[in-house]
């Protein structure tokens, strides 16, 4: 199959599984139980007030008619409004995304390069003091509780040692003085970063680095290396261009749906750095029954992981030209 | 190897560089605005639109912009006028009240006028806004007689007049009419009028909010056209004495407590749990103010099924519950026990002549009692929870009045991480319920889960529930009691059916005199305790911390320190102010 063809054949595959995860997803949302209404727990309220309400949330129609007009608006571009924030979802959406990548897609990437780096030392010094030590590092800061971790670096470097802001993602009152300019504003930005980044790197670099360290071994005993080797071919010329693309993949594969599981954040770590990101929305829709956001916030990363899924096979023929689809 | 020391090098230069960078910018940052009151909130708030708002933290800000007619003296708890001029003249001849207003302008200058009460009321009327629609329905015409005098014509006389119907906040007709003849021009109204997004609001509050970055910060800045600007309303002459109130939110508590310690912020607008209190009150800069709250947290059976029907196991339960043991060990003090619906700080309205099952004895007494009670009723057990020989023993399974043992029951609480004290509470109260042989299991599920069972499918057994910020107006317990509530998603939860209760509710409806519905609210409470579709816990205190380096003059009252008077009193401490 040539690449035209492949691209063709998985844009349409993308396509289906993305209408199955949309019934999928509106029917698990609207079966959950529970409705936005009973969340309202103001006993001025009566049911005939709750019933007016649910039937101007359009909650009161049979499912069938709200997945169809939900497919309607869909293909018109409206994903609806929040129930809570009374606005377009993909505002919502849209306000909170850019704090989100600009956060975790930062972590994965400077995780994922420490990891790839640490991991290849480890993995060429295998059984010295320094591969000992990094595995040992890793596995314990990928087991690290993250709640617990967070709060002992906010601790630390926000309380005690006063270095870094508590949480957040700017300084207030910098920003409402209009003679903030822009360069201090982004500086603010990365001043407030620093610790989710710190906590976020600690929690991620271990895994990068023990996949890593473990394909490469696995390499290290191919046949090509010994060859290599033989041939009188530099150690460092045989860790970075023999041994390192061709243990690459495993990584490539994990960086790359990290990276799309990235718009998603992570609630916990923007709880507690009250990081203003998307994380933290998803779990509020989900827990307040907000369908169209909780909706849209599922759909748009089910399309982020499909297109990273599809990016990360047409890399594998670039990295390893054995592949062939 | 060369480069691994080269790269080493590289990386601790850059990261002293950016650590040094960093901590010259925070000492600058740190040194901001200090005439800037800034409190915590723990979310924020979802939205701007009034008829919308239904959070709390919604609510806390748009309570600083959008006034109501009257509202409750921090002290002594009663009524009295804010936007009106005096108390409300009623006029028993055409059930009319008539109230004046002071002379209060918008924040852009404009006048508030009895055109714009008649608007916010009819405009609740219109879109039928369910939070405040059923204040409104026995009210049949209001007018504005004059700039500032409006009439309200009442369909039939309503005790919950001034206290629920008064209390809702004015809004500006100047800037809604134009959104509301929008609304309507569409089919549903109500949610095009939700949906209209408020940047800026305009109110008469003292604060006019400047900015708002989500997720950030919630910019004000005092109202120059405050109404209450240098009067004296009950004894307090009014400020606002700050030019800038700032808003940031921290989600996890733990983090802005450590704020409110290290001073990023002066006041953290939140509930805070009892196991931070002792590690606040060490710090000198920071004051821990425990406040009432008028709140009821409560055990509810579903009347609908067997054997929750029967009052006499109802009263066993109750009587197992040891409450003193739940505010003392489970809230750690930081909780008043429950003996009515109408909780013990609200003074007028709470009846302190109510059956206190169990008070006083002890576990064992407490298990004599209930089986005593139970016995006497005609259930029965292979082996009783009480010998012979008056001893307390392990029971086996209850039998029910048909013979039949009990079927295995739940208690459904809300989850730990959603209120640990309701969830430790259904934990504990199932082990007391066990020792009279009564097969339950507690079990925690999600809140919306738990509603949907208990409020939408009447799906349940008993459940643990409460609510956090009632009414000073006792009017509640006709919305929770009263038979006609018994429906899907009403408020009468437990099924609760019972006509001489339903004629006091009506009867308490329709009195205007304040002491004689006082006397049907006893009653009703009286009824309730003997009856106990629910069985009070507990009414949790509130504890909230300022730090008072930079700000003093908080106002304490029912439901916190959170609340106009506080922010129209606070003041910068001596010798902090810049000016």
């Amino acid at each position: 199959m040539d690449i035209k063809s492949f691209f063709i054949k998985r844009s349409v595959e993308i396509i289906v599984i993305f209408f199955i995860m949309m019934t999928i997803l509106f029917l698990l949302f609207h079966f959950a139980p529970g409705d936005p209404v009973s969340m309202m727990v103001d006993p001025s309220m009566t049911s005939e007030d709750a019933q007016y309400m649910i039937s101007q949330l359009g909650l009161d129609k049979p499912l069938l008619t709200q997945y169809l007009v939900y497919l309607k608006n869909f293909f018109q571009g409206n994903l609806g409004n929040s129930f809570y924030y009374g606005e377009p979802v993909i505002g919502i959406i849209g306000n909170r995304l850019p704090n989100t990548i600009l956060l975790f897609t930062t972590s994965i990437i400077i995780s994922a390069f420490a990891g790839v780096f640490l991991g290849k030392i480890a993995a060429w010094h295998k059984g010295e003091k320094i591969d000992t030590f990094g595995t040992i590092a890793a596995l314990v800061c990928h087991t690290l509780f993250l709640p617990w971790t967070a709060l002992i670096i906010i601790w630390v470097f926000g309380y005690k040692t006063g270095l870094f802001p508590l949480g957040g993602m700017l300084t207030p009152e910098l920003w409402i003085n209009p003679e903030t300019n822009f360069l201090i504003k982004g500086i603010d930005i990365i001043y407030h970063m620093t610790l989710p980044l710190f906590t976020l790197c600690i929690i991620h670099f271990g895994s990068y680095m023990l996949i890593m360290r473990s394909s490469m071994l696995d390499v290290m005993g191919e046949d090509y290396i010994l060859t290599a080797k033989a041939k009188g071919v530099s150690d460092k010329c045989i860790c970075n261009h023999h041994i390192a693309p061709n243990a690459s993949l495993p990584v490539v594969t994990s960086i790359g749906l990290s990276l799309a599981f990235s718009v998603n954040g992570g609630a916990l770590t923007e709880i507690i750095f009250s990081w203003p990101g998307l994380g933290r929305e998803l779990i509020f829709a989900v827990t307040n029954n907000d369908y169209p956001l909780a909706l849209a916030s599922f759909l748009f990363i089910a399309i982020v992981v499909l297109i990273a899924n599809f990016i990360v096979d047409i890399l594998y023929t670039y990295l390893d030209p054995r592949i062939k689809y | 190897m060369a480069y691994k020391t080269r790269y080493f090098n590289q990386a601790s230069a850059f990261l002293i560089i950016f650590l040094f960078l960093f901590s010259c910018f925070f000492s600058c940052s740190s040194k901001l605005d200090r005439d800037i009151l800034k409190i915590g909130i723990s979310e924020e708030p979802e939205t701007l639109n009034i008829w919308l708002a239904s959070d709390t933290n919604s609510r806390k800000i748009l309570s600083l912009v959008y006034q109501n007619l009257y509202i409750r003296d921090p002290e002594t708890l009663k009524l009295i006028p804010w936007l009106a001029k005096a108390d409300p003249l009623y006029d028993p001849e055409d059930l009319s009240y008539t109230v004046k207003l002071r002379n209060v302008k918008w924040s852009d200058g404009s006048d508030l006028t009895a055109d714009d009460v008649v608007f916010t009321v009819n405009l609740i009327k219109q879109f039928k806004v369910p939070q405040y629609i059923s204040k409104w329905r026995f009210v049949k015409k209001i007018e504005a007689v004059d700039k500032r005098t409006v009439k309200f014509y009442l369909s039939k006389p309503k005790a919950i007049f001034l206290t629920r119907s008064l209390g809702i906040p004015i809004v500006s007709k100047k800037e809604w009419s134009l959104v509301v003849k929008k609304a309507l021009s569409k089919k549903k109204s109500y949610k095009a009028l939700i949906n209209h997004k408020i940047e800026n609001p305009l109110g008469c509050g003292p604060f006019v909010l400047k900015e708002r970055r989500c997720g950030a910060y919630i910019f004000f800045e005092k109202n120059r056209f405050f109404f209450g600007k240098g009067k004296t309303i009950k004894g307090r002459k009014l400020g606002p004495y700050i030019d800038k109130l700032l808003f940031k939110v921290y989600r996890s508590a733990d983090v802005a407590i450590l704020a409110l310690k290290k001073g990023s912020i002066d006041y953290y607008w939140a509930c805070i749990q009892p196991g931070h209190v002792d590690g606040l009150s060490r710090d000198q800069n920071i004051k821990v103010f425990v406040s009432k709250k008028s709140a009821f947290y409560y055990m509810g059976f579903n009347l609908r099924k067997t054997p929750f029907s029967d009052p006499y196991l109802r009263r066993a339960i109750a009587v197992l519950i040891d409450k003193k043991f739940i505010v003392s060990r489970i809230l750690q003090g930081f909780a008043t026990e429950m003996s009515s619906v109408v909780p013990k700080g609200n003074e007028f309205w709470h009846n302190p002549d109510l059956p206190m099952y169990g008070a006083g004895l002890t576990r064992d007494e407490r298990i004599q009692r209930a089986y005593k009670l139970l016995a006497l009723r005609g259930y029965s057990w292979e082996i009783p929870p009480v010998n012979d020989k008056k001893e307390v023993v392990s029971p086996s399974t209850i039998r029910l009045l048909d013979g039949k043992p009990m079927e295995e029951f739940t208690i459904l609480t809300p989850p730990a991480g959603y209120d640990p004290h309701r969830a430790a509470c259904g934990t504990i109260i199932q082990e007391w319920l066990k020792d009279l042989g009564l097969p339950v299991t507690s079990r925690p599920m999600s809140f919306g889960a738990l509603l949907d069972k208990v409020k939408a499918r009447h799906d349940f057994d008993t459940f643990i529930l409460g609510y956090g910020m009632l009414s000073l107006d006792p009017d509640y317990l006709r919305s929770f009691f009263y038979s006609k509530n018994n429906r899907t998603r009403g408020w009468n939860m437990s099924g609760y059916n019972n006509k001489e209760f339903d004629k006091l509710a009506d009867a308490s409806l329709a009195e205007m005199n304040n002491d004689k519905r006082r006397q049907l609210i006893w009653e009703m409470q009286s009824v309730l305790l003997n009856d106990i579709p629910y069985f009070p816990l507990y009414n949790p205190t509130l504890i909230e911390a300022v730090n008072n380096k930079n700000f003093t003059g908080w106002v304490k009252m029912v439901g916190g320190i959170g609340n106009i008077w506080s922010l129209c009193s606070v003041k910068p401490a001596q010798g902090t102010s810049k000016k």
